[in-house]
């Protein structure tokens, strides 16, 4: 691969070209909030957590489906993008029933994590507190409605990693719900193999194992990568 | 068929229209059928065969003529007399005195019921004389069902000459010099457009024709397929051509069934003439298109949404770049054109691209179709110059706003557009000027209100058309597009406060720069045109709340 | 499960000449991912919604992921999983019959027929829906009744063209 020459926040950096501005931000410890990227499957876009700006581009793009070009001059945290991450923040917390105190993931959790990161003390928007179900037909596992964030980290894992195919997203806009087969129970589920990768994918409580205790929650999202590797490089 | 044989063919055709000494054109568009054209259609053929005048006078289907509210229209020719509100009653009265006495019938004239001195010539009417019809043209009069009639009237002369004549960059060249945009809402060069997937290097490249028009509002992409569709195919075969590519799809709304039967037909006879599928006239080009039928889903008029739509998934839209020219349908480069941008191709390879760019303004040349709806009296099909103004759209073509009200706001742009209000009204429609105000050009969609609307429930409505055809997959547009429509409709229904209309203005500018698609990005459009027009319309709501 | 599908499969093949005709549309499209939007149109065509033993069939035959269909077609809204009634009334709420009273239709459809858009009546014989435009602007208000479109309706004359159709 080539070098090129790009410049972020006022860095001159020299970089592999074809990489996406996520990964030569992260390789190079500049911080970028996300939410939907997981390393170890396919980048969707959809979180709109990593924004930047370009110079030359009238739109903000998002870090981790946009390739890095020679010379592209990026700013990746100026005053617009800390208030959009801020709202983008409050609006994922207003929208589903996100009561820390009582999660599992409490202590654990990407969505908490990113609230104190973004110094969000307050939601300014009303909470929509949708009717959300709790599937646990599942024999071991539980997805919880109210904490997912439709991140679809889960989809693509079990799409990309495990093949089973067995979460998709049903309906459209604000009444998008993650599904199993024909929406029917996870427990009835004739796709699932009861890997448990989401579980370890998923970046709030939506989705944790019966056999925990509350707070004791251990997600692992960096084993989908790890497994991504060793596959790719045969073993 | 090849090139030679095509010209033969259309001298026929031509013939055999001299032959009669009448004609009478009978509006069988989505409209004017069901006011009940395809009876009246039906019953005067019948009574020409009866008169025994079926080789003196000849009667055809045709697409919309454009004056849909005063539908059913019967057409004669060659005097060019329009008959409105034709019921089967009608019929022996017009064939007696049109045909037989040679005189003109007063009462049924187009628009009699607004004007005391009717037009006999209805071209002399404003709503006809102001118009230029380009991407219209010969809609109105050919039967979109023969290919023999698009034949008569030059069709596919222009594919044959582009095939035998010209090199894709000679295309190329053609379409950038007539400065034409894409009329699909964004007004994109489109001879750029072309130019940028030309130059991808791909085994396979794909045309794609957005017939998806899901603004609430326009009717236009379907008058076009409907009205002539050979023109839409003789298009996008030039497109591929120009392009490098053998596969075109059309992506057709499925509420429009007539279209895609017009649509569906018209691949079949221009297959089977040779002007479609392998070798096309002859020559080494071969270009095929298959119809896809939309399924009820607004966002799959982005580009990338289509393509998902197209593979079969989800109409979920896509992070651009990369943009479809480099990877598109199946991840080969794809070209994307609107239904008129196709339409308009034709003409501007048969008159020159010189032509073409001097009709309407420096930045925004040529024509553009707008679908006049709401409280106008003449609602319908226009055609007319970039540049030319909103009064004179409302006021002379139009024939102002019905019921004698006062005109309010004009709509443009549906859901993703903006209102012109009255101050406004000396506005050029053409992109530049509508946006300066706030607006968009669109598609063509121009709704009409009068001073009976209530701009804050303007802007709930459109809000909640996106909140429902939000795809859902990005933040900003999926919660939004939510939260906006519960605080409008909060401040509706007289709950507001004056906070909620800060939140409301901080949200718009964020989902406008954050969402992943134009969905999302111009969700916030009319909410922030009637804030910027109206405010005090919603200053009066929230008032009482202040304390 | 799995039997469950297939004994109910064999069912409506032994009964129903409808799932000949999607049966036929597949092989056309050739068993295709790319195809199945097509596929569930002739099936929502065939049936006026969507059976859950025809979307089990569909997904077999494609050999596609039952998440994958379900997700698609839940996303677009011509497609339903209950059935619409015998005869459909779709009223048009686009911004020109907004304007022009299409409300007032619906509020007359729910007075006289005690039916709310998404509803169909206890006898099945009558659903209501509406749509964004159906891009018969030039009629506001403009309704389509099964497969034809009425326009310029006011509430008597929506009444009376309902009343037609279920007599
Ligand atoms: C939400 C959304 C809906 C759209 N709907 C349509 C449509 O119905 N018809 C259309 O031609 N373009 C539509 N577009 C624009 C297309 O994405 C695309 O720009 C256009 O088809 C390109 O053709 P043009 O260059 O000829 O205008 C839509 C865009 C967005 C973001
Ligand atoms: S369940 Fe978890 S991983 Fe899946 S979409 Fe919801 S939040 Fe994301
Ligand atoms: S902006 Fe709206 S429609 Fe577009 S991708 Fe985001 S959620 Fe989907
Ligand atoms: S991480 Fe890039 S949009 Fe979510
Ligand atoms: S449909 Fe007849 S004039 Fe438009």
């Amino acid at each position: 691969m080539q070098n090129i020459t790009i410049y972020i926040d006022d860095k001159k950096l020299e970089v592999e070209s074809g990489k996406t501005i996520l990964e030569v931000c992260r390789n190079n410890n500049i911080e970028i909030l996300t939410m939907c990227h997981l390393e170890g499957v396919l980048d969707v876009g959809a979180c709109r957590l990593c924004l930047v700006e370009i110079e030359g581009v009238n739109k903000l793009l998002s870090a981790c489906t946009t390739k890095v070009a020679a010379n592209m001059v990026i700013r990746t945290s100026t005053e617009r993008i800390k208030r959009y991450q801020r709202i983008t923040t409050e609006l994922l917390f207003a929208e589903r029933n996100h009561m820390c105190s009582v999660c599992v993931a409490n202590g654990k959790c990407e969505l908490q994590n990113l609230g104190y990161k973004v110094e969000m003390d307050s939601i300014r928007y009303p909470r929509l507190f949708p009717q959300c179900e709790v599937d646990t037909s599942h024999s071991w596992y539980v997805l919880d409605h109210n904490r997912c964030i439709m991140c679809t980290r889960c989809v693509r894992v079990c799409s990309e990693v495990e093949g089973a195919f067995n979460w998709s997203v049903k309906n459209r806009g604000y009444q998008v719900r993650i599904i199993s087969d024909f929406n029917t129970p996870w427990g009835e589920s004739t796709t699932c193999t009861s890997c448990g990768k989401c579980l370890h994918a998923c970046p709030t409580g939506a989705l944790w194992p019966k056999a925990i205790v509350q707070g004791q929650l251990d997600k692992k999202p960096e084993i989908i990568e790890e497994l991504m590797a060793k596959r790719k490089m045969g073993l | 068929m090849n090139r030679n044989d095509l010209k033969v063919i259309s001298e026929k055709a031509k013939e055999k229209h001299k032959k009669y000494k009448h004609k009478i054109c009978v509006c069988c568009g989505a409209g004017c059928i069901s006011s009940g054209s395809e009876g009246v259609l039906l019953k005067l053929q019948k009574e020409i065969v009866e008169r025994g005048l079926q080789n003196e006078v000849e009667v055809i289907p045709t697409g919309c003529m454009g004056p849909c509210n005063q539908g059913p229209l019967v057409k004669y020719l060659p005097e060019n007399t329009i008959y409105q509100k034709v019921d089967c009653e009608n019929i022996s009265q017009i064939v007696q005195s049109q045909i037989v006495e040679k005189k003109p019938i007063e009462d049924l004239l187009l628009f009699s019921d607004f004007h005391p001195k009717p037009f006999i010539n209805a071209h002399d009417d404003p709503f006809f004389k102001k118009q230029l019809k380009i991407a219209l043209k010969d809609c109105g009069d050919i039967n979109p069902e023969e290919v023999e009639d698009y034949l008569a009237y030059d069709g596919y002369l222009a594919l044959g000459k582009v095939l035998f004549q010209m090199s894709p960059e000679d295309v190329i060249a053609e379409i950038k010099h007539s400065r034409l945009r894409g009329r699909g809402g964004a007004g994109f060069p489109t001879g750029l457009k072309w130019e940028t997937v030309y130059k991808y290097v791909s085994e396979e490249k794909y045309v794609i024709c957005n017939g998806d028009e899901g603004d609430p509002g326009a009717f236009m992409d379907r008058s076009v397929l409907e009205g002539n569709p050979h023109r839409v195919i003789e298009g996008m075969a030039i497109a591929g051509y120009a392009v490098g590519a053998n596969k075109g799809f059309a992506y057709i709304r499925g509420e429009y069934p007539l279209a895609i039967k017009r649509f569906e037909q018209a691949i079949k006879q221009a297959k089977k003439n040779g002007l479609l599928g392998n070798k096309i006239l002859g020559s080494e080009f071969s270009f095929d298109i298959e119809v896809r039928i939309g399924a009820g889903a607004f966002v799959c008029g982005e580009e990338t949404a289509l393509i998902a739509s197209i593979e079969g998934k989800r109409g979920t839209p896509k992070p651009r770049p990369p943009f479809p020219a480099e990877s598109g349908l199946r991840g080969k480069p794809t070209l994307i054109n609107n239904v008129e941008t196709f339409a308009s191709i034709v003409p501007i390879l048969n008159n020159g691209g010189e032509w073409y760019s001097e009709i309407g303004t420096p930045k925004s040349a040529g024509t553009k179709v707008f679908a006049l709806a709401g409280k106008i009296n003449y609602s319908g099909l226009i055609e007319v110059p970039m540049g030319t103004s909103l009064r004179e759209i409302v006021f002379e073509l139009g024939g102002g706003i019905q019921g004698g009200g006062e005109f309010k706001a004009a709509q443009t742009g549906g859901p993703s557009g903006g209102c012109i209000p009255a101050k406004h009204l000396d506005v050029k429609m053409d992109y530049e000027s509508l946006m300066s105000l706030g607006s968009i050009m669109g598609s063509g969609g121009l709704i009409v209100m009068d001073e009976k609307s209530d701009m804050v429930d303007v802007a709930r409505y459109f809000m909640e058309f996106c909140m429902d055809e939000s795809c859902g997959k990005c933040v900003p547009c999926r919660v939004g597009t939510k939260m906006m429509h519960d605080l409008l409709q909060k401040i509706y229904d007289g709950k507001g406060t004056s906070i909620d209309l800060e939140r409301l203005e901080e949200l718009a500018i964020y989902v406008k720069e954050t969402s992943l698609c134009g969905l999302g990005a111009s969700a916030p459009n009319p909410l922030q045109s009637t804030l910027r027009h109206f405010r005090e319309e919603y200053e009066s709501k929230i008032e009482q709340d202040i304390d | 499960m799995s039997t469950e599908i297939v004994s109910s499969e064999k069912e409506i093949q032994n009964t129903d000449p409808r799932i000949k005709l999607i049966a036929a549309k597949m092989k056309k499209e050739n068993y295709k991912a790319d195809a199945l939007i097509e596929i569930l149109h002739t099936a929502q065509n065939a049936y006026g919604y969507l059976p859950m033993n025809i979307l089990k069939f569909i997904t077999k035959e494609l050999k596609l992921p039952p998440s994958r269909v379900y997700s698609t077609v839940s996303f677009y809204h011509f497609f339903s999983l209950k059935s619409k009634g015998e005869h459909t009334c779709l009223v048009c709420t686009g911004t020109a019959c907004y304007v022009k009273g299409a409300l007032g239709l619906l509020d007359e459809i729910e007075h006289k027929f005690s039916l709310k858009p998404g509803q169909v009546s206890a006898d099945n014989k009558l659903g209501v829906q509406v749509a964004r435009c159906i891009g018969a602007c030039g009629l506001a208000p403009a309704v389509v009744l099964d497969d034809e479109v009425h326009g310029k309706l006011t509430n008597e004359m929506i009444t009376d063209s309902i009343n037609a159709k279920i007599k």
